[in-house]
């Protein structure tokens, strides 16, 4: 009876009931700009409230959760450990990151492998902060996996590995926090959810360092003015600065309790 | 002149860490021999065991199940399909079981972890077996459409006893699934969005409002460790590397015997041993039924 079917002939007969036609784009974005408040009722410039926690997975050498609105990701890290065996010498540590969905983490099932690209990503972006002198020949592990997909999804997940390299007490010049823009016509929105990255014009996301102020990573993709680049690129900066701000907060409250 | 022996002299005079870590057969016997465990725990002892429903919002039903730091995230998602031609007026369940690379230090990514497909196969034979769900209330429209309920497992933290844990946060899933409101439009199922659900009176309604699924007898779960005469309940990682004779007995709510896995191992169990094992599970699905209960009621207030 409830025999597991086998995936090649489930794949094609089964659909989500779920209508992908209704998410149109508010027709606000065509004219000027008027008081138009965004599908979770925040203003364009703000950001989802951030929640990160340590120490989600007692069997990593660190990890993290982090929850950005209805985007929810656990990063763990593993090592610094035995390099693979047909791995070449190498006198610096090397960075391995893998970046996942689960299957109910979008709205229709199973689209999470869409995003084969988050792991070199997530690598480069983390890359330039960790300093990897500091353990030569061998492997850290960074792997991450997208429990829910709220939109914004590789910022998140990259904000909240470089807390889990922290709680794993991997030297790093600094914390890595990153924030993505959305463009829609004239304007620019801030740490988007799922439903405006599907009506985007252009995104852009900054991976930095704050308090050091230098980017790991720039991406940009879509239509983009000069005058506008310009413009998101400060508001990043700017709410990277603050999300840094609260990933070492909850650093140190982690920190704090331990030694109480 | 085997090591073992050495250990003898040696422990008084090493460190409890580096003894647990060179000798930790011997160092879990010296525990068992004082009828307790390295975590404090007495023998029959189960950890401590929460579930939290609902915590995925994309799902239509979703728990998060933690025994110790083993913790299990099950969602469901429904989708429609054309029943089979033998059971027209069914629908299907299938169950996923999946370790991430981020739950355990040995599974790596392309190198998927060699207890996922036991466990998956495990759950679903069990689930099936068990009577839970009446694969007649996931009908749609009799021979056209039925409800494929999706039913997927992540081990979030690995740390022993992967199947009671996986099959605590299962049952407590189905629990909290809402089979969402369809109708049919022009031969397809579609879900209504919530503002359009009065105009769209030529769309016939197939499934008016949000409903629960009535669950049969329930499966509760647990594995103990057989070593020489001791039997440990609900076991760590740590020690199911150290012990291999696991025996995982399965009961419903009303204490009838479901299925009971004794994959090998050293230890040949003696029907007395099995018994025992059985009425530690029995003590054990009181306990469970009891947790989820309390979830089920915590869920209504809010």
């Amino acid at each position: 009876m409830a025999a597991k079917p086998s995936t090649t002939t489930t794949a094609k007969a089964t659909y989500s009931p779920i209508d992908p036609t209704r998410k149109t784009r508010p027709p606000i974005f065509s004219g000027s700009d008027v008081d138009w408040l965004r599908p979770d009722s925040r203003g364009f410039h703000q950001c989802r409230p951030a929640f990160f926690r340590t120490g989600a997975v007692n069997s990593a050498s660190g990890s993290a959760y982090a929850e950005f609105g209805n985007t929810k990701v656990i990063v763990s890290v593993f090592g610094p450990r035995e390099s693979k065996k047909a791995m070449m010498y190498s006198n610096i540590g090397r960075l391995n990151c893998n970046v996942s969905y689960t299957t109910f983490a979008t709205p229709i099932r199973g689209q999470g492998s869409d995003h084969k690209d988050f792991s070199s990503m997530l690598h480069k972006a983390l890359e330039g902060a960790i300093i990897l002198e500091t353990f030569p020949k061998t492997t850290v592990d960074v792997f991450a996996l997208v429990l829910e997909s709220g939109g914004s999804d590789l910022p998140v997940v990259i904000s909240c590995a470089s807390v889990a390299l922290a709680d794993a007490g991997i030297m790093m010049y600094d914390l890595v926090a990153s924030v993505s823009v959305s463009c829609l016509g004239k304007n620019l929105l801030i740490d988007p959810v799922l439903e405006e990255e599907s009506y985007q014009d252009g995104s852009l996301m900054i991976a930095c360092m704050p308090s050091r102020y230098e980017v790991t990573q720039l991406t940009v993709t879509g239509e983009w003015s000069t005058p506008h680049f310009n413009e998101a690129m400060q508001l990043c900066l700017d709410a990277s600065a603050k999300l840094g701000k609260i990933m070492r907060s909850c650093l140190k409250e982690a920190a704090s309790d331990e030694q109480e | 002149m085997g090591l073992p022996n050495a250990s003898e002299d040696l422990s008084s005079e090493m460190e409890v860490d580096a003894f647990r870590r060179l000798f930790p057969l011997r160092y879990f016997e010296r525990h068992l021999a004082e009828s307790i465990r390295p975590d404090a725990r007495s023998l029959s002892r189960a950890r401590n065991t929460t579930i939290s429903m609902g915590a995925v919002a994309s799902a239509d039903g979703s728990a998060l199940a933690k025994i110790g730091s083993t913790t299990m995230l099950a969602a469901i998602k429904m989708e429609v399909m054309t029943p089979s031609l033998e059971s027209p007026d069914e629908g299907c369940v299938s169950i996923d079981f999946h370790m991430p690379p981020i739950c355990s230090p040995l599974v790596r990514p392309g190198r998927p972890a060699e207890a996922a497909p036991v466990v998956a196969k495990q759950l679903s034979d069990t689930i099936s077996s068990s009577g839970m769900i009446n694969l007649k209330e996931l009908s749609l429209v009799g021979g056209k459409a039925a409800w494929m309920v999706y039913l997927d497992i992540y081990c979030l933290d690995a740390d022993g006893a992967l199947f009671d844990a996986a099959l605590l946060s299962a049952v407590a899933a189905f629990s909290n699934l809402q089979i969402p409101t369809v109708s049919l439009d022009d031969g397809k199922i579609v879900m209504l969005p919530e503002e359009q659900k009065e105009e769209n009176s030529e769309k016939e309604p197939v499934n008016k409002e949000k409903r629960k699924l009535t669950l049969g007898g329930i499966p509760f779960s647990l594995t103990c460790i057989l070593h020489k005469n001791y039997i440990l309940a609900d076991p760590t990682s740590e020690e199911e590397s150290i012990m291999e004779t696991l025996v995982t007995v399965v009961l419903d709510s009303s204490n009838q015997l479901v299925s009971l896995y004794k994959p090998g191992g050293a230890v040949l169990a003696y029907t007395s041993a099995v018994q025992d094992c059985i009425a530690l599970t029995r003590q054990r699905v009181k306990e469970l039924h009891q947790i989820l209960e309390e979830a089920i009621s915590g869920m209504e207030i809010d």
